[in-house]
């Protein structure tokens, strides 16, 4: 390459108008013996380029990548483990509902039996008993009345009054 | 698809991608790991094979992505301190390093390594790799005009740069 085809070309190589044939053709040409000190620092960096390019991963790496995936589990056993697993959510759910009516309904069976229980045995005890409550409650209305009358004695003495108010 | 044509399609991609990884890690056994970890995700997604126009291009996305995840993990565990300017060359120096040349072409790579991400990737995957400006776009998922100005200022920082080594040879 002439120099001054090489000038145009790095020029345009920093202006990014290079195609990647013309790049390819600077990185051959920086890879030669014989590059003019002038062009010592662009070499520098095509010699990089070319020099990273030589990394590679080890050999058996492609073994490697291969055995991982023959290691993992098979998309068909996958698919009926998924059908298991899901049924057996389902089965679980069902069973925590079952169960919660069971105890609900016993829990209301046993409410009702306590509603309906008898807490005497003997008929002529129970009547002594709802006797006894009876007077309880008459004896409290005894003393309410009587707080009642003196609320009516004020009402008495407010009806007279307002009557001599009207006489007069 | 099966796996013979898994090895005949994806497989043969392992050096770039690794590259591209590597370039960005800064750190062969983080970038191996990564790469398997994207032949297994391509292996798991064999179904969509017939949808995938470029095998190669959507690896590589595959790649910069796990590769950006990883990055990320490593810099909140600090596992290892990801330097500003790191050097993928020190590790396996080649017998050029004593030239003058040698000398120059370490100064390339503390270059390329301090400019920042996106142009890094960009002018990997053109100048080391040879791709076009469109496989580009599609792997870092940006559009053309993005790439091209990503590339400009790519290679005239690394040329600036140049420049004052040769004339000042600092």
């Amino acid at each position: 390459m002439d120099s001054k085809k090489l000038e145009e070309l790095v020029k345009k190589y920093w202006d990014c108008e290079t195609s990647l044939e013309e790049e390819q053709q600077l990185r051959e040409y920086f890879r030669g013996d014989s590059i003019p000190e002038t062009w010592r620092e662009t070499a520098a960096l095509f010699r990089y380029f070319d020099e990273q390019k030589t990394k590679t991963v080890e050999p058996q790496f492609d073994e490697t990548v291969v055995t991982r995936i023959k290691e993992m589990p098979k998309k068909r056993e996958g698919k009926v483990v998924k059908w298991v697993t899901a049924s057996l959510r389902i089965a679980a759910g069902v069973a925590v509902l079952l169960a919660a009516v069971y105890f609900v309904r016993q829990e209301l069976r046993e409410d009702q039996a306590i509603a309906v229980e008898d807490t005497f045995e003997d008929p002529q005890q129970a009547f002594e008993e709802t006797k006894k409550a009876l007077l309880m409650i008459s004896k409290g209305f005894g003393r309410a009345e009587q707080q009642a009358k003196k609320i009516n004695m004020f009402n008495e003495a407010q009806e007279k009054v307002q009557t001599t108010e009207s006489e007069l | 698809m099966d796996l013979e044509a898994f090895q005949n399609r994806v497989l043969p991609a392992k050096n770039k991608l690794f590259r591209f990884a590597l370039r960005m890690l800064g750190n062969d056994e983080e970038a191996r790991d990564v790469i398997q970890e994207v032949f297994i995700r391509v292996w798991n997604g064999r179904e969509n094979w017939g949808d995938i126009q470029n095998m190669e291009a959507w690896c590589m996305r595959i790649t910069k992505n796990l590769s950006l995840d990883r990055l990320r993990s490593i810099q909140r565990k600090g596992t290892y301190p990801v330097a500003e300017g790191f050097d993928v060359q020190h590790a396996d120096a080649t017998p050029d390093v004593k030239t003058e040349l040698g000398e120059s072409m370490q100064h390339v790579s503390q270059l390329i390594a301090a400019l920042p991400e996106k142009q890094r990737q960009i002018i990997h995957l053109r100048d080391v790799e040879g791709y076009t400006y469109n496989e580009i776009s599609e792997m870092l998922e940006l559009d053309m005009n993005q790439v091209k100005v990503n590339l400009f200022r790519a290679r005239n920082a690394v040329r600036e740069k140049l420049m004052k080594i040769n004339a000042y040879g600092l």
